[in-house]
Parts: structure tokens; sequence; C-alpha cells
């Protein structure tokens, strides 16, 4: 198989996946019992909204279940979320009053922005205690790490988080080392921001006026930091860096939420580099290496690690659903108002929109990740290709 | 109809049989736990499930109070001032106890003196209860306004501790009405045997209602590992059938099912259990209506005799029959009629509606008269002889030799039969399965849900590996049907690293549980669930880290234990380790 047949092939599975991710969670969506038309008007819903042509009054609860579509049979209602779906409308969201494609697009970026930098923690980390404790083979460290790594596997992860926020947010204002979460004013004191994703007090000092990030920009905060233009702070004092000081804030602020996640997700990682290596270890071009008289460390990390890494590469799919997956805890806790505190909160309130377009657009970037790792393997490895 | 004494030599050798086995397996044991023991961590894993294990199940024995205590009572909706209690461990407010004395109503009844009370108390009967107290030295004395008082205004009775008497000025002071009166209590009834002197309640601290946290970890071990194993459980065999049809058949149905568990792959499955907890909030019990309780053991049974009689007896001569497809399906079509008639007659043929126990009498007769009818039916169409089947029927039910029904098949019919006993009750024309399906069964039934496509992807696997080898073509080959090989020949072969799943799969359960439970989706408010204990403690925990240390520690290790515990039997069924 060529490697672009491969591609088209994957790609037209990923059609039915996603019709069934539609149908699967509307079917939740719609089962469940309580009324998203009487949650929405709350104890308004016997006032009078309108009259019908009748004359017969229009009361709030009937109106919102007219609005939202209830009183067509569910087979209707499927075909028109569809239909909208296809169309590019995404649904109305009955909890922040907004379209649903606002607001995944507002959230997902935060969610993305979190995992990745979670990834960017575990990656190294576990792939590096992995290669050590491989060597190591049934030495001290090696048991050690395992441990460790099994450990972090079974922390919860919000537990964990909390823990964090105990050791690196407490408040120190008598330190005087200024405290780095607080890199305007110093006033704050304390380490690590707890919560949040940037400072409500990063006002500028004559005014007092928030700097804001761009309305229109990615929504990745730390690229926005560096297109802030405005004027204004071009008048802060030198010291403070502008833009610096914008990246350098959103950068504190996902430090706990990151290494929380990250550290969380390296135990299984060290593992599988871990057994691995020690599979490649035990080939016999690896012996040739040793034979031909290299260095040790050249062995394990020119040899032995290259080969050792293509299952590795996919992990890389699955871990990326792993951390949005952990990312409902991790942002519920550090007050990230992320794809998964957004799926907790339209959950509680029965925002069926949202729930739907949510669970859509995570499993939509869980099976494209899946999609370029495997399309990376079959590059980096071509057998792949031929089954 | 043979006698006990004509069986004498089929006892015997079902004995021998049984014996060989147990030892077989005995020494199996031996060796794993050998290959097991090499690890100290595996070692150190199972120590901890067991001791886990063991603390839930003399939670309320170790415990100093039961975790559901109801402390509505204690607070004073007109105390402006009142401030919760979250005693630090070890503190010496451990055995301090704070109690409201109605000064109004101890004015009505002319009463100058009051009994030191614990608070109400649920026993394990779930009755209320107060336990006296032995006051040793009265701490502090409030007004419900939360203005301080002079303790020395009550004093203690000096023949008996736990009587506390109200001085005149305070009796006769009208303007106070409610006050509320700290002492240090000294009291065996309260004093738990392993704890030390002066830490009656507070070892790990008390939370914002005063209720004693040690207990309340305690308990939480009942309700994460009851959630682990069960769900564990039925995932794994879900998973398994789910995943040994696919594998084993391959082609459409396989590709079918793999995707839908792309599917589920594809949702995180925290959003998806949420959604799913949610949708089931209205739930208050699991009923199943009772056709579908009476055909699942039917359509099994159907399957089981369907495939037996066409191994046993040739079928293929019905096909030729103009009502070739009518005849075949005759049993089909008179186990639906017997069916409706049975249905639709309950309540009045048996009047006992409301009594399960006939209700599976009923079933179970339903079932038999059916396995009758097909294995009649055969008979008919071919008009063959019936002699044969009294033959088998009165050997397949062989009385004298008790021993043959000591397979695990056997057990197994009888274990499920009991267990559906224990949980069903009954409404009107429905089978109750579960009756009270309170949050924490809607947890489980969503990490259920959510929960076997791993174990079918997993399954599938092995059983794709398995099949290629050389005993199953060989099965094949004498006419095994497709359930016979799929159950006896080829799982027993693919179970290894079921178990290591299994086993890790607890230790996963009990995290995803205290998840859903910290995000407010779990179990009910005031239950002693580790993660919801957490998430009640984060209004507070950066003053009072202890809220949240000890039940988050509590999940982690008993994860820990589990995951460990897999560990080991990962090395243990390892190929490469077996020796």
């Amino acid at each position: 198989m060529k490697l672009h047949e491969f591609v088209v092939r994957r790609l037209l599975l990923l059609i039915p996946v996603l019709v069934g991710v539609t149908v699967l969670t509307f079917t939740i969506s719609h089962l469940i019992p309580a009324d998203a038309a009487a949650a929405q008007c709350g104890d308004k819903c016997g006032i009078v909204t309108g009259y019908t042509e009748d004359g017969d009054p229009i009361s709030a609860y009937e109106a919102n279940r007219e609005r939202m579509g209830m009183n067509e049979p569910l087979t209707t209602q499927f075909r028109l979320y569809v239909t909208h779906l296809l169309h590019g409308d995404w649904g109305e969201s009955s909890t922040y009053h907004r379209p649903v494609a606002d607001v995944v697009k507002d959230a997902a970026p935060i969610t993305l922005e979190m995992s990745f930098f979670a990834l960017l923690i575990a990656y190294p980390l576990g792939i590096t205690l992995g290669i050590i404790s491989a060597v190591r083979q049934d030495r001290m460290f090696d048991h050690i790490s395992r441990f460790f790594a099994i450990a972090f596997v079974s922390l919860p992860i919000f537990w964990f988080a909390m823990v964090l926020q105990l050791l690196f947010a407490t408040q120190a204002p008598e330190s005087g080392v200024g405290g780095i979460c607080d890199p305007l004013f110093g006033t704050n004191g304390g380490c690590f921001p707890i919560y949040g994703r940037h400072d409500p007090s990063l006002t500028y000092p004559e005014d007092g006026f928030a700097f804001l990030y761009p309305a229109g920009g990615t929504g990745f905060h730390l690229i926005d930091s560096w297109f802030v233009t405005d004027g204004k702070l071009a008048t802060l004092p030198a010291e403070f860096g502008s833009n610096w000081l914008l990246f350098k804030d959103t950068l504190l602020h996902l430090a706990l939420p990151c290494a929380c996640l990250g550290i969380a997700s390296s135990g299984s990682l060290l593992r599988y580099m871990r057994a691995s290596l020690l599979e490649v270890l035990h080939e016999d071009y690896v012996r040739t290496a040793r034979a031909k008289g290299l260095s040790e460390f050249r062995v394990v990390i020119v040899h032995a690690c290259r080969n050792a890494l293509v299952p590795i590469v996919t992990i890389l799919g699955f871990s990326i659903g792993g951390a949005i997956g952990g990312a409902v805890l991790t942002e519920t806790i550090f007050a990230f108002n992320g794809m998964g505190r957004v799926a907790v909160k339209s959950i509680q309130y029965l925002d069926f929109p949202v729930i739907m377009g949510v669970t859509l657009i995570t499993a939509a970037i869980f099976l494209l990740s899946n999609l370029v790792v495997d399309i990376l393997y079959a590059i980096i490895d071509p057998r792949v290709r031929l089954e | 109809m043979r006698g006990w004494d004509e069986g004498e030599e089929d006892r015997k050798e079902s004995l021998k049989r049984l014996l060989e086995a147990l030892s077989q397996s005995r020494s199996d044991i031996s060796r794993s736990w050998r290959i097991y023991r090499r690890s100290l961590l595996a070692v150190v894993g199972l120590l901890l499930v067991m001791s886990v294990v063991t603390i839930s199940i003399l939670a309320s024995r170790i415990a100093v109070e039961h975790p559901y205590r109801n402390l509505q009572d204690t607070e004073d909706l007109w105390s402006i001032d009142y401030e919760p209690r979250r005693a630090h461990p070890f503190s010496e407010e451990c055995d301090w106890h704070e109690q409201s004395i109605s000064l109004t109503q101890q004015r009505r009844n002319e009463m100058v003196t009051v009994v030191a009370e614990s608070d109400d108390k649920v026993g394990d009967d779930n009755r209320y209860y107060r336990d006296t107290l032995s006051v040793i030295e009265l701490v502090h004395l409030e007004d419900n306004l939360g203005y301080d008082l002079d303790a020395s205004l009550i004093s203690i009775d000096p023949n008996n501790s736990s009587i506390l008497v109200l001085s005149p000025e305070l009796y006769d002071n009208m303007s106070l009405t409610t006050i509320w009166l700290t002492y240090e209590f000294d009291n065996d009834a309260m004093h738990v045997w392993w704890m030390p002197d002066g830490y009656e309640r507070c070892i790990f601290g008390t939370n914002d209602q005063g209720q004693d946290m040690f207990s309340k970890v305690l308990y939480g071990s009942r309700v994460s590992l009851k959630i682990g194993i069960t769900v564990a459980m039925l995932t794994v065999t879900i998973g398994t059938i789910v995943g040994s049809v696919s594998g084993y058949f391959g082609g459409r149905v396989d590709e079918v099912i793999m995707r839908i568990c792309d599917v589920f792959f594809a949702i995180p499955g925290l959003i998806l259990a949420m959604a799913f907890v949610t949708a089931m909030s209205a739930m208050t019990s699991l009923t199943m209506p009772i056709w579908l309780g009476v055909l699942i053991p039917m359509l099994f049974l159907f399957v089981t005799f369907r495939s037996y009689l066409n191994s046993t007896i040739a079928g293929d001569q019905l096909s030729d029959q103009v009502m070739g497809s009518l005849m075949r399906n005759r049993n089909l079509f008179l186990g639906l009629f017997v069916f409706f008639f049975f249905v639709s007659l309950w309540p009045d043929l048996f009047g006992t509606s409301d009594s399960r126990s006939w209700r599976i009498a009923a079933a179970m007769g339903v079932i038999l008269l059916l396995g009758v009818i097909t294995l009649a039916d055969k008979r008919f169409i071919e008009k063959t002889s019936f002699d044969g089947v009294g033959e088998r029927v009165s050997k397949s039910l062989d009385w004298t030799n008790p021993w043959r029904y000591l397979t695990l098949r056997t057990v197994a019919v009888f274990v499920a039969i009991v267990v559906l006993y224990r949980f069903s009750g009954s409404t009107g024309g429905e089978i109750v399965v579960i009756k009270d399906f309170d949050r924490l069964w809607q947890i489980q039934a969503a990490l259920i849900f959510t929960g076997w496509p791993g174990y079918a992807r997993l399954i599938r696997g092995q059983v794709l590996y398995v099949k290629e080898m050389t005993f199953v073509e060989a099965a094949r080959s004498v006419g095994a049907p497709s359930g016979r090989i799929m159950f006896r020949h080829i799982l027993p072969n693919a179970w290894a690293p079921l178990l290591v799943a299994f086993t890790l799969d607890i230790g996963g359960t009990i995290l995803s549980a205290s998840g859903l439970s910290f995000i407010g989706l779990g179990a009910a408010p005031g239950t002693a669930e580790w993660g919801l204990l957490v998430s009640e403690s984060r209004r507070y925990f950066v003053n009072d880290p202890h809220l949240m240390l000890y039940p988050g520690l509590a999940i982690a290790v008993t994860t820990l234990g589990f995951n460990l515990l897999g560990d080991g039997i990962r090395d243990v069924v390892d190929p490469k380790n077996r020796r």
C-alpha cells in the first residue's frame, strides 16, 4: 500500500467513528430525563411571553420547548441537528447565551495549550527516566523510578493538583524574594499562581485598566501575548518588558496545571520506554555495536534508543486523548475555562448543544491526532502500511 | 432409576478427578507465588491491598463514629458567628464537645441541670442515639450571638460528672435564650480500644461539621472497593464476551464492533461517564421488564441447546420440506406462545405476584418446559424414537454422583441465581434488578458503560492470536460448536492479560469514581466517599490541609496497591518467567 492510499483509507475510517460519536452523544444527552427547557427558565417558567394565533397564552416554558425543537420527534431532532452541524451551525448555548461554535472556539485553545505543555513535560521526563531505568535494570535507581512510575499513575490527579497548590502557591509575602508569579508590582507575594489563566491584577499603573489580549487572536495566550499592540504598553516602565511580561504571566499560570498533568502522565511513559528499550537492548545489532567497541553511551542513545522510540510514537495519540480527559479535573481545580470545564458546566446545567459540541470537538481532536501519529508511524516504520 | 450404591464407581472416579485438579491447581498456585514474591514491590502491593480490604471489613469496629451522622442539629441557624469546627489532627480540641443548651426549654421545664450528651449519632441499625459524656473541664461558654460568657456560670455536679448545673444568674437572665458550652470530656463509651488517650475523635481531625475524618476515610474504603471490584468484574465480563465474538468471527462483525469501540475511545471517558450519570440521575431503581428477564435465559438456553443438538443429531434433512421454514421455526413459535401465555396469566396464575421466589420458580418452569419442547421437537420432525432422550436426560441428571456437579459452570450458575435472588425485588410488572439505584450505582453503571471497549479490544487481540493455533483447528475439525471453541478452548488460553488488566482496572476505576465524585456528579453529598471528601475540603484546604490530605492519600494508596498487585501478576503470567 502506498502512503497516500494508507492516508486516504485512514481518513475514510474516521467518518463512521465521527458519525458514531454524534449518535452516541445525541442519544445520551436526550436520555437525560431532566427538562432542559424548564432548567433554562427556572422559576419564571409560568410567565406568559406571547400568544398563539388563537389567543391562547404561551408560557416561557412552552416557548423554550418550541425554540429548542423539543416538540419534534427524536429522529427529526437528530436530522435537524446534523443538518445544522453540516451547515456550520452548532446550536445556541443556554448557559453561555452564545453560539456553541464560539464557546468551543474560546475553550479549545486553552485546553490544547495546557495539554501541549503537559506533554512537553511528560515526554522528556518519562523518556529520560525510562532510559536510565532500563540501562540500570534491577538496580536501586530502577526500583525507585519504577515505584514512582506506578505511584504517579495511581495518583488521583485532582488531589495531586491540590497538593501542588498547597506546596507551591502558599503566600509568602515576608520572604522578600518578590514572587515570580507577581511580576508587575510585587505586592501579592507568593510563588506560582493558584488559579486562573492570567493575573487579573495585571493592570496599567496609571489608570488601572487591565491588559487585554487581542479579542480576535488565536486564543493561545502564549502567542497572543506577543501581539498585544496596545499603545499604552509602551508607556510601562522598562523593567516590565511589556509583551514579555504578559508572556511570562501566562507561562507561570500554566506552570502548575501542566506540571500536574505532565507528571501524572509521565509515569506510564516511563514504563513504556523502559520496556521498549529493554527489548531493543537484547537485539543483535546492539551487540554488534558493542562489539565494535563503541562507548556504552553511544550504543544506548544512538543505536538502541532510536529504535526503542518507534513504539513510543504510537502512544502519543493516546496521551493527547488522555491529557484532554485529565484536563477535565485539572481545569476545574485551576479555574481554566477550557473544554473540560465547559463540559462539566454544560452537563451540570443540562446545556445539550454544548455537551454535544464539546464531545464532538474533543473526539475530532483525538481522532486527528491519532491519524497524524499513525501516518508518522507509517513513515517511520513502513511495515505498518502492509497490513 | 439407579440406586445409590450403583453409582459407587462413578463417584470414586469423579472424586479422584476433582482431587487431581485440586492438587494441580495447588501446585500451580505455589509456583506462581514463588515467582510473585521475587518482586518486593509486588509483595508490598499485595500487603496494601490486603490491608485495605481488612480495613474495609473491620471499618465499623475501628471507626469512632458512624460516618453518616446527621449534624444538622448542631448548627444553629440563628447564630451569626457560628464558626464550624475543623479540628486539626491530634489537636487538643479532639475531645472537646460543643453542646447547645436551650435556656428557654430549661425554664419551661424548671430544670437547673443539663445532661452532657454527644450529638446525634446513627448506629449500625440506622437509629439515632446519644452518648452521655462525662465532663472533665468546662472550656468555653458563649451566647447564641457568639459573645463570650463566663464559663464559671455553669458548674459540674460533684457527684455525677455527666450533669451540668446552671448557676442562678444564668437561669434568671431572661435575655439569654440559647447558650453554647464547650467542654472537655472523657468517656469510655466514646473511647475506641486502639486509640491513644485524649484523642478520642480526631487523629485525622474533624471536618467543618465536626465529623470525624478518620471514620469517614475508613468507611470510604468500603465504597471505593465496592465500586472498583463490581465495575471491574462486569466490564471484564462484557468486554470478554464482545471481544471474543469480535475476534472469533472476524469479518463484518469484527469491523462493526471495533468501530463502536473506536467511538468510545474517541470521547474522553470522564466526560462520557459524566453525561451518562446525568442521564441516569432520575432513575431510582433499575428495573427490567419481565419479558426481558425471561427472554435472556431463554435465548441463552435456546442457543446452547441448538448447538448441542446440531452437534449430536444430524439435522440437515429438514430443508427439503415444503413447510421447511415454518417447521424449522416451530419451536420458536411454540416458545413465544408459551411465553406470552405465561406472561399474560402471570399474576392470575400465581396470585403471589409480589413474591420473587415464585417469579424465579415460574421462570425456571418456563425455561425447563421450553427445553423439553426444543428437545422433543427434533424428534417429532425427524420421526426418530424417544429412546435415547430419557437415557440422556437421566444420565445428565445423575443424582447418585454429586461430585459431578462440582464444576465451575454449575457453581457459576448457582452463584448467579443467588446473586439474582439477592439483588432482585419486584414491583408491578417488572423485575427489580437493583432496588435502590442510588448515586453509587449510577457511577458504577456509567463506568461499566464507558469501560468495556478497552477489554473488548484486549481480548480481541488475544483471541486473534490464539485462534490460529493448532488445537483450535483440531477442536473445529471434530465439530465443536463456535461457543464451545470460544469459551472452552480459546479463552482459557487468553486469560492471562485479562487478569492483569482486571487488577489494574480496579485501581483505575477507583480513580475515575473518585474523580466523578470530586466534580460533584458522583456520590451523594454526605457520603463517605474519598473523592467527595477531597471535593468538600476545597473551601478550607489551604488552612486545613488535613481535610484533603488523608482521603487523597487513601485513594492513592489503594490504587497503588492494586497497580502493584497487577504488575506482580503480570510477572507471574509472563511466559518468560515460567520455569
